[in-house]
């Protein structure tokens, strides 16, 4: 795939605070990207940056080959959904999407029919007389992505546009974008703060912290190999267990973990494990280290149940398990004691500190 | 980044604001200059430069009542006003209020109306029922004029709070008047005080209104009116130099009061 | 005593004040209009005499008129010059906006009499205005042209009442989400179609208010007409302001007055109407 968007060393501060350090990213033609990180984290800077609503302290934004770094929002072959969906509230549907069409001077007809087509394809035809206040949440969405996608822009920035939905109708709408994303096979630049979100809809996925990228890498990726501990902890649950490097090794309360050459003898590294990755009772491999420990809590949480766990060995870090509900799960009571396995490999060994 | 056409057309819009800028001070300027030098037929002349106007001032008897009278009608009418403006905003954020839009379009009538009309009303009112002309009169028109303008400013306040808070206080067994001491009192006040100081430059000012109901005593407007018809001396452009740098400082006050309300 | 007399018992105390101050004068006012004078005394009566004076006479409805159009040109005057100075103070950011918006707020409050006495050295025969066309050979000698007519009513409003055209006109202009522009910006609209179809239209009612706004206070105002007029400039503000001096016939001022009050409660109304409306 071909390279669509490319931001080479951009950077953004707001007087002395650099709120964006010098980041690159390349976005492919077709691709589903999304940028995740917590709040503050610099997301919605890089969006306002890609759209021209302010401009990168230093660095250079290319689109299509095309250097668009200077180039006024309104010359940018690109359209954005705003998180607050910014219709115009004193047009009606049809005149919200049909907008950019009327800038463009195209004949009435056919913005008559692009954006009755339009409509149809986000499921809201047969509203083209109501005004943006007379509208759902949920229908003002749908008309803030047709009045994006009317002009047919090769990629849609999207700003946390499912944050003001409620959590149903937000699944809905996760489904139908991506869907939607395949059908018009454009490319979305993706914004928020929802890791589940960001999994399930996302080809790649930009992990954010505080002005500077964590982490690209496919949904996959990021959740088997996360790089830093930022990473590991942001990105779904995670046991995190300190030690140090010693023989190639990491060397921790639990037991020792294989680590990767990289990280130096001596150097203070950490263990993350899965919880789904934590086993109790069964059969040990011989790649497992083997500890006991007493069980705090039993959390049912439907199809899967939370154990709390404090190994004997250790009995400041405490570790979650993650297992399918069952009987045998459902009958362990607090104080318990119970044998703990972790194959060895299922453990991602990082440094302690961030690079 | 802007084209040529939007650059230019930046170029025109602050010329066209610095221009009336200069239209809209003109008035501070000039009063500055001939108080301080002397102007003949447009031609300024430097060399009778003094301050000796400002100095003199306050030996003209009828300035000082104007200014004495104006003070007094100021503080009197606000302090009434702001009273009854408390009084009405809690009672119209009542719960059981009865009639709330017919006090509001009392309140706010004699501030939108023109003065000629309320001046008019408020002086035949008075020769019916035997008020005459003079400073009572005077302040009650004042009251009536800057009434609105505290009442919207504690209204809005009031209306901003969550009505918890005086569920809150009462669940705790206050009465109603430790609820307000207590609870509301402290919420409002600064509205009370922004909105009085406002009140208090409208009344500064006020001259319409005035006019109808002052009589004899002249407040300061309209003691300049009458010095208006025959000319101001250096001694009045002092005057009015002076007047207008309080009501200026008055307007800053205001403006940095209302802008730090706005960032609750 | 019962729930429910204590809750009317509340409401006439509360609006005892308001009522006595101000509806039963605006009352006893529209009233007196019907009255008549005898022998410099009032006389209560019920004569529609002074209505019917002012429309039979062949100078009251053409002043009446002529006021209407002259306050409607200074608010035409306030919206133009107010709109652009206020759309540059919204374009403006953090603190420079706000030093701005204070720098066009001041005048609301500096002295309204003084303001008429400088327009009048400014626009006298002896004043800055002549002498600066004289310097710039645009005029040969001091010209009347500018004061002692409509014009310097004109020009002397239009410069008292601007500040509270631009008020309500900024106010209305910051009430639009930024990202409205944006969005327009973002779905390709240069910065003028921009303007024209989304800031505009959104901006428009609180304009008219603002117009509207200033069109009843230039209606109301009599002390303009007198100190730069002279004889030809009458307003009808003016008019009835004499009816309570020499001329002593406060029910026939009363009568103008009602004529006067009735534009301006049609015109606020509509003001309200409008500022209702606002989608934003
Ligand atoms: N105009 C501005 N002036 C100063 N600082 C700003 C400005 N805009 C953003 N910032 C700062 O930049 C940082 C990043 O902001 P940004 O809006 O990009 O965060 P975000 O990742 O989108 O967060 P959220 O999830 O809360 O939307 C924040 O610390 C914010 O305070
Ligand atoms: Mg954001």
């Amino acid at each position: 795939m071909t390279v669509l968007l490319e931001l080479d060393a951009v950077s953004k501060s707001y007087g002395a605070t650099e709120v964006l350090r010098p980041t690159s990213l390349e976005v492919k033609d077709g691709e589903f990207l999304t940028i995740l990180g917590p709040s503050g984290s610099g997301k919605t800077t890089i969006l306002r940056l890609v759209g021209g609503f302010a401009r990168p302290t230093a660095g250079r934004i290319r689109f299509d080959g095309a250097d668009v770094t200077n180039v006024p929002t309104h010359k940018r072959p690109f359209n954005t959904v705003f998180q607050d969906y910014a219709l115009f509230p004193h047009m009606n549907v049809a005149r919200n999407v049909g907008y950019g069409l009327m800038l463009r001077r195209r004949p009435k007809r056919e913005i008559e029919n692009r954006v009755a087509e339009t409509l149809e394809v986000v499921g809201l035809s047969g509203m083209l007389d109501r005004y943006p206040s007379q509208l759902s949440g949920g229908q003002r969405q749908r008309v803030a992505l047709a009045r994006a996608l009317v002009c047919d822009p090769r990629l849609i920035l999207l700003d946390e546009p499912l944050a003001a939905l409620d959590a149903g109708l937000r699944r809905q709408m996760q489904l139908f974008l991506k869907s939607l994303q395949r059908q018009v096979r454009t490319t979305f630049l993706f914004v928020t703060h929802d890791q589940e979100e960001a999994t399930t809809m996302s080809d790649r996925i930009v992990v954010m912290n505080v002005g500077h990228i964590e982490q690209i890498g496919t949904p996959r990726d990021i959740y088997y190999a996360p790089a830093s501990r930022f990473v590991a902890e942001f990105f779904g649950d995670n046991n995190i267990l300190g030690g140090t490097i010693s023989d190639g090794r990491l060397q921790c309360a639990l037991g020792a973990f294989p680590a990767p050459p990289a990280l130096v003898e001596g150097s203070a590294a950490l263990a993350a494990i899965r919880p789904e990755k934590v086993r109790l009772g069964t059969a040990a491999e011989p790649a497992d280290i083997v500890f006991t420990a007493a069980v705090i809590d039993v959390v049912f949480a439907g199809a899967i149940t939370q154990v709390l766990l404090r190994p004997n060995a250790s009995p400041e870090a405490i570790i979650t398990a993650k297992l399918t509900s069952g009987a045998a799960i459902g009958s362990l009571a607090p104080d318990a004691s119970v044998e703990v396995r972790i194959a060895r490999e299922d453990a991602v060994i990082l440094p302690a500190a961030s690079p | 980044m802007a084209t040529r056409g939007e650059r230019i057309f930046d170029i025109f819009l602050w010329l066209l604001a610095g221009l009336v800028f200069v239209v809209l001070y003109a008035p501070v300027a000039i009063s500055a200059l001939f108080s301080i030098v002397e102007v003949r037929r447009g031609d300024i002349l430097w060399e009778t430069a003094t301050l000796e106007w400002y100095a003199r001032l306050w030996q003209n008897q009828s300035i000082m009542d104007a200014i004495r009278l104006t003070l007094v009608v100021g503080a009197t009418s606000v302090v009434l006003s702001a009273m009854l403006a408390v009084a009405l905003a809690l009672y119209v954020t009542r719960e059981d209020a009865l009639g709330r839009r017919f006090i509001e379009l009392a309140v706010y009538l004699p501030f939108l109306l023109p003065p000629i009309v309320t001046g008019l009303a408020l002086l035949m009112f008075f020769s019916q029922v035997g008020v005459s002309r003079g400073a009572v009169a005077v302040i009650i028109g004042h009251g009536a004029f800057v009434l609105a303008v505290i009442y919207r400013l504690v209204v809005t306040r009031l209306q901003s709070l969550p009505a918890s808070l005086v569920e809150a206080s009462s669940d705790l067994g206050a009465t109603r008047w430790q609820t307000f001491r207590h609870v509301l009192w402290p919420q409002i006040a600064p509205a009370v005080v922004t909105g009085s100081i406002l009140a208090l430059a409208l009344s500064f000012d006020e001259t319409l209104i005035t006019s109808f109901l002052a009589g004899n005593e002249m407040t300061l407007p309209i003691r300049l009116w009458a010095m208006m018809r025959v000319g101001f001396t250096p001694e009045i452009n002092a005057l009015v130099t002076v007047v207008l740098l309080v009501s200026i400082a008055l307007t800053i006050v205001i403006g940095l009061r209302l802008r730090a309300g706005g960032r609750e | 005593m019962s729930p429910r007399l204590a809750r009317i018992g509340l409401f006439v105390a509360a609006a005892s004040a308001p009522v006595v101050f101000v509806l039963v004068p605006i009352a006893a006012f529209l009233i007196m209009s019907f009255w008549r004078v005898e022998t410099s005394q009032l006389v209560p009566d019920m004569t529609v005499a002074n209505y019917a004076a002012f429309f039979a006479s062949d100078t009251y409805p053409r002043v009446f008129i002529e006021t209407l159009q002259l306050c409607a040109i200074v608010a035409v005057i306030g919206v133009a010059l107010g709109y652009p100075i206020a759309y540059l103070i919204w374009r403006q950011h953090g603190r420079l906006r706000y030093v701005l918006l204070l720098l066009f707020a001041i005048p609301l409050f500096m002295s309204y009499i003084v303001k008429i006495y400088t327009m009048r050295s400014i626009l006298g025969l002896q004043g800055f205005l002549n002498q600066g066309l004289v310097t710039l050979g645009i005029l040969d000698q001091p010209s009347l042209l500018f004061i002692y007519n409509r014009l310097a009513i004109l020009l002397t409003m239009a410069v008292i009442f601007l500040p509270f055209a631009i008020l309500p006109i900024y106010l209305s202009l910051e009430r639009i989400p930024r990202s409205l522009v944006h969005a327009s910006a973002d779905l390709g609209g240069a910065p003028l179609a921009s303007f024209r179809y989304v800031i505009l239209p959104l901006s428009a009612p609180g304009t008219i208010v603002g117009a509207l706004f200033v069109f009843v206070l230039a209606l109301g105002d009599f002390i303009t007409p007198q100190m730069v007029g002279g004889p030809s400039g009458f307003t009808i503000g003016r008019v009835i302001w004499s009816q309570f001096g020499l001329a002593f016939n406060w029910p026939f001022g009363a009568a103008m007055a009602s004529l006067l009050l009735l534009v301006a409660f049609v015109v606020i109304s509509l003001a309200a109407l409008i500022a209702r409306r606002q989608r934003v």
